[in-house]
């Protein structure tokens, strides 16, 4: 069951850049750090793109085909994953737009995109925990060994789970490392004076 | 593959008190092992027996063809055997620079590499031991180990108390160490699921003993025998 290593592997590295985005907002919302706009913008980028062009699509065409096919129980849960991926698109829009008019307006906009941010933070937690909990348990018990072969043969080529085809997400993601501010990663952080 | 590490019912501990009992693996070079078990369960003496820190009641233990039992503990890491204990063991009054250098061996790894893999080091290159963040600290750790060029690296636990971010970009780094195979990776963890990936083969403690030694594929599979021996951890 490579293909669900994969799954997971992919949850839990885009849930730790969800912690550190949270731990972020919180941040410039109490004083403690000046916004770092290039951390801002690097952090969307990996949370919208990750998902939008690596695991969502993994999923549409290879887990949940099979699952539809072998597991009738799961089409409701399966329509309410396949409309969050379709939402997203919109939803990346937004928080988008939002971090530019931040950007643009300074820290009388913050409320507006904190807002925004949050609301994406907790889509995309919800939608992961669904996952997790429900769905994942349901494949694994559900699928046979030769459905696995076929999911996990697709997976596959995807070995490292957040480098994309070029390995350009591996560089975001160590950027993001080194930009967050301890405890969450290893960047200094602008201290709020 | 050579083979690098040979233990042959090797029986460990510290002082009298035994904690390993039996124990037999080999490792060749450019190989990786994933060292599991619960809390307790012997896998931090096993690295500690490596380094000469604890105890070998009885038992081979051969390391690039020598016997290790008569090389002192002292004399090992320049055999090339590059251990990241737990606790990290940055000197807290040199610089970041300082800490790497210090041990720096003629090889592979060298400021320049070891900046390369880990920016951050390189920006607090002048800044004390004692004022890094812990996960900085890790980073230190480990390149550390690798200014050694050791033939063989020993991680105990690199990512606990780590953010998660962390350790993710930690996974993702001993990843590309042991996919390159320049040097031979023991890496102890508690959790399972997130370094079986990593590791070719895999050795379960149980109370001292070895209950599972084989490829980490099969055993990363096995969701009822993880489950058994590791629990929890196994997730």
């Amino acid at each position: 069951m490579k293909a669900l290593d994969i799954i997971h592997d992919e949850h839990r590295a885009l849930g730790a850049v969800l912690q550190a985005f949270g731990f972020v907002l919180d941040a410039i919302r109490d004083g403690r750090f000046e916004p770092d706009f290039a951390l801002l913008a690097a952090m969307i980028e990996y949370i919208t793109q990750v998902p939008d062009k690596l695991h969502h699509p993994k999923e549409d065409d290879y887990l949940f085909v099979k699952m539809r096919e072998r597991i009738p129980a799961s089409a409701a849960l399966l329509d309410q994953l396949e409309a969050d991926h379709a939402e997203g698109a919109r939803r990346t829009a937004a928080l988008r737009g939002a971090l530019v008019h931040y950007q643009g307006v300074g820290a009388a906009a913050f409320p507006e995109f904190e807002a925004t941010a949050r609301t994406y933070l907790a889509a995309s937690w919800r939608h992961v925990s669904r996952e997790e909990i429900e769905l994942l348990p349901m494949a694994r018990t559900g699928l046979a060994a030769e459905d696995w072969a076929e999911i996990d043969a697709a997976f596959e080529a995807n070995k490292d789970p957040w480098s994309g085809p070029t390995g350009e997400f591996r560089t975001l993601f160590s950027r993001i490392v080194n930009m967050v501010p301890a405890p969450y990663g290893v960047g200094a952080g602008a201290r709020a004076v | 593959m050579s083979e690098l590490l040979k233990l042959e019912n090797v029986r460990a501990g510290y002082g009298d008190a035994v904690v390993l009992e039996d124990i037999s693996f080999s490792l060749g070079e450019g190989d990786s092992l994933a060292l599991l078990g619960r809390n307790g369960m012997g896998k931090t003496t096993l690295l500690s027996t490596l380094m000469g820190a604890a105890r070998q009641h009885s038992g081979v233990l051969r390391f690039a063809g020598e016997d290790l039992a008569i090389v002192p503990a002292h004399a090992r890491a320049h055999r090339g055997l590059g251990w990241v204990p737990q606790e990290r063991d940055i000197f807290p009054s040199l610089t970041v620079e300082e800490n790497l250098s210090v041990v720096a061996t003629a090889g592979h790894w060298n400021l320049q590499r070891v900046y390369e893999m880990f920016p951050r080091l390189k920006e607090r290159r002048t800044n004390m031991g004692n004022e890094l963040s812990g996960g900085e600290q890790q980073m230190l750790a480990i390149g550390r180990a690798l200014m050694l060029n050791p033939k063989l690296l020993l991680l105990d636990e690199p990512l606990e108390g780590l953010a998660p971010l962390i350790v993710q970009e930690l996974l993702s780094i001993i990843r590309r160490l042991t996919e390159e195979g320049g040097m031979a990776v023991i890496l102890v963890e508690q959790h399972a699921r997130q370094i079986l990936p990593l590791t070719r083969q895999a050795l379960v403690l149980e109370r001292g003993r070895a209950v599972y030694q084989g490829d980490s594929a099969t055993l990363r599979n096995d969701r009822e025998l993880l489950d058994s021996w590791l629990g929890v951890a196994a997730h």
